[in-house]
């Protein structure tokens, strides 16, 4: 319980100074948070758009395609607030330059400080709208559910971001042999996108693939169907496995990772 | 003057083969997130009942789609392009002040040569691509569309050089462009046309978005390639674009000389 505190604490500390950091560019803060805000709502616009000539992609209507984006992007801010750019971006770098040693140093988790040194404001508070927006989506878009329903939503979202951290980690533990996984982890990034499109989207072996081998359902799709109640138990707990073998695997393969570090310094 | 600038375009060459790793995966990501579109369109083609949507057949929206990623591959790298803000910002520009070339013919050369070698490496990446989805891919009907087609990119690469790179210059006032960079990029992808035609959204937007540039690096092109557009109306839009581009060359020119004026490079 003590441990928790001092984290908690020590993730206040780090929302401060990251926040100090990117207020020193006012100007540039305030675009950046414009800019990701516009780049919502243009792809609103454009699938209301694809809507405009179709009524369905797939299995989903334009409600559930918005409910999918809504959750999608909810994800999708809360882990590029936190750990996303620290372990796909900076721990790269950081093992590069053998920066890496003066975090080694400190008391605290290694892997906690690798996640979560730089927290990224301006994501947050581009995130807030898309909050806004999801909650827009639930109350207007006559989505009926029952409160196990969204219980099981929030639960798979936490499960989502659990799936990501170890997808992320993955990769850019990878730059221990490589040195460098910057390109990787952009592949990745784009990748990723998949999970704001219907997996309808895909036939055959790569629906397969992003069902069962390298799972993006997970991100949006599934929350999203357990609130529409679509969901079947078995892919319940087909979810809830996934993502806890993606965190064991990826917890091992970090710790493979350090051994194999030699720190590169001048 | 050429010799000059042939060994800029080769630097840059030189350059962008020394990292090639990494830029063959930028380019392979571009691929990746161009792909996710085709896919998307597949499926909607599939789920409507409909051959045509939006006056697209399947065949035309996927030749759509591959050409705006490719278009995309020299376009929206290029436009990442921190360059210029950061020699401004490092005060590396003293050095290229005191070469005998202007920096700007510099930069000016630099984008070029790298968007020439972005679209030969990105046509290299995309052949996967295209053999995979030849089926689908369309061919321009004649020759004079496919010649109207590459001077519209070519105009194309040069409007966006003239409007990121005032953008850049802002440098010479601002701390950091970044920010304004980023957003103008966001507008330029989905107003350009990159992962839908503009012509699928409501009549309103549509004219909101066709006030912006953008249309005229991604839309314009296709559509051209497509034979969507009557060739006397290619010219007005040549017309237009070539208004767009020396009002950007102006402003480009008005900032440089103020800017150059005010720049301080601090000394170690």
């Amino acid at each position: 319980m003590k441990v928790l505190k001092r984290y908690i604490r020590l993730f206040g500390f780090l929302i401060r100074i990251s926040l100090m950091r990117q207020m020193d560019y006012r100007l540039n803060f305030i675009f950046m948070i414009t800019g990701k805000i516009i780049r919502i709502g243009l792809l609103f616009l454009f699938f209301q758009a694809i809507f405009l000539n179709v009524s369905r992609i797939g299995q989903w209507s334009y409600n559930q395609v918005l409910l999918l984006f809504a959750t999608f992007h909810l994800v999708d801010f809360i882990i590029s607030i936190t750990f996303q750019r620290n372990l796909a971006f900076h721990l790269p770098q950081r093992i590069q330059s053998g920066e890496l040693d003066t975090r080694m140093i400190l008391p605290v988790n290694l892997l906690f400080i690798a996640s979560f040194e730089d927290i990224d404001l301006i994501d947050f508070f581009s995130f807030l709208p898309t909050v806004g927006f999801l909650g827009y989506v639930l109350y207007h878009l006559d989505f009926a559910f029952t409160w196990t329903q969204f219980l099981f939503y929030i639960l798979l979202i936490a499960n989502a971001l659990v799936f990501l951290f170890a997808v992320v980690l993955i990769v850019a533990t990878i730059s221990f042999w490589t040195i460098q996984s910057y390109g990787l982890a952009r592949i990745f990034d784009n990748l990723l996108r998949i999970g704001r499109y219907p997996l309808d989207i895909f036939e055959g072996v790569l629906r397969a693939m992003f069902i069962y081998i390298l799972p993006l359902s997970l991100v949006a799709q599934i929350p999203a169907q357990a609130l529409l109640n679509s969901l079947s138990p078995r892919f319940l707990v087909f979810s809830f496995t996934a993502a806890n073998f993606f965190l064991i695997l990826a917890l091992k393969f970090w710790k493979l990772g350090l051994k194999n570090y030699s720190s590169a310094s001048t | 003057m050429v010799i000059k600038l042939w060994y800029v375009f080769k630097l840059v060459w030189i350059e962008r083969m020394a990292y090639r790793v990494n830029f063959l995966l930028e380019i392979l990501s571009g691929i990746v997130s161009s792909l996710i579109i085709v896919f998307l369109w597949l499926a909607i083609f599939r789920s409507s009942s409909r051959s045509i949507i939006g006056g697209y057949s399947i065949e035309e929206m996927v030749t759509y789609l591959i050409g705006a990623g490719l278009i995309n591959t020299f376009i929206l790298t290029t436009a990442e392009n921190p360059e210029t803000s950061q020699s401004i910002r490092e005060g590396t520009l003293s050095n290229l002040l005191i070469k005998p070339i202007s920096p700007y013919v510099i930069w000016f050369a630099r984008d070029l040569g790298t968007k020439v070698f972005l679209f030969f490496v990105g046509l290299i990446g995309y052949s996967v691509v295209i053999f995979f989805f030849s089926k689908y891919l369309l061919f321009p009907s004649n020759s004079i569309n496919l010649v109207m087609f590459l001077i519209s990119i070519s105009l194309a690469g040069l409007l966006q050089f003239l409007i990121f790179e005032a953008l850049s210059l802002l440098a010479f006032w601002v701390e950091n462009t970044y920010g304004i960079r980023f957003t103008m990029r966001v507008i330029m992808e989905v107003v350009g046309g990159a992962i839908i035609p503009l012509s699928f959204f409501p009549f309103t937007i549509q004219n909101i978005f066709l006030m912006f540039p953008f249309h005229f690096f991604i839309y314009l092109p296709m559509k051209v390639y497509l034979g969507k557009i009557p060739l006397d109306q290619v010219f007005l839009e040549f017309l237009k674009e070539g208004g767009w581009i020396v009002a950007f060359a102006l402003i480009n020119v008005a900032i440089w000389r103020k800017g150059i004026r005010q720049y301080v490079a601090m000394g170690d």
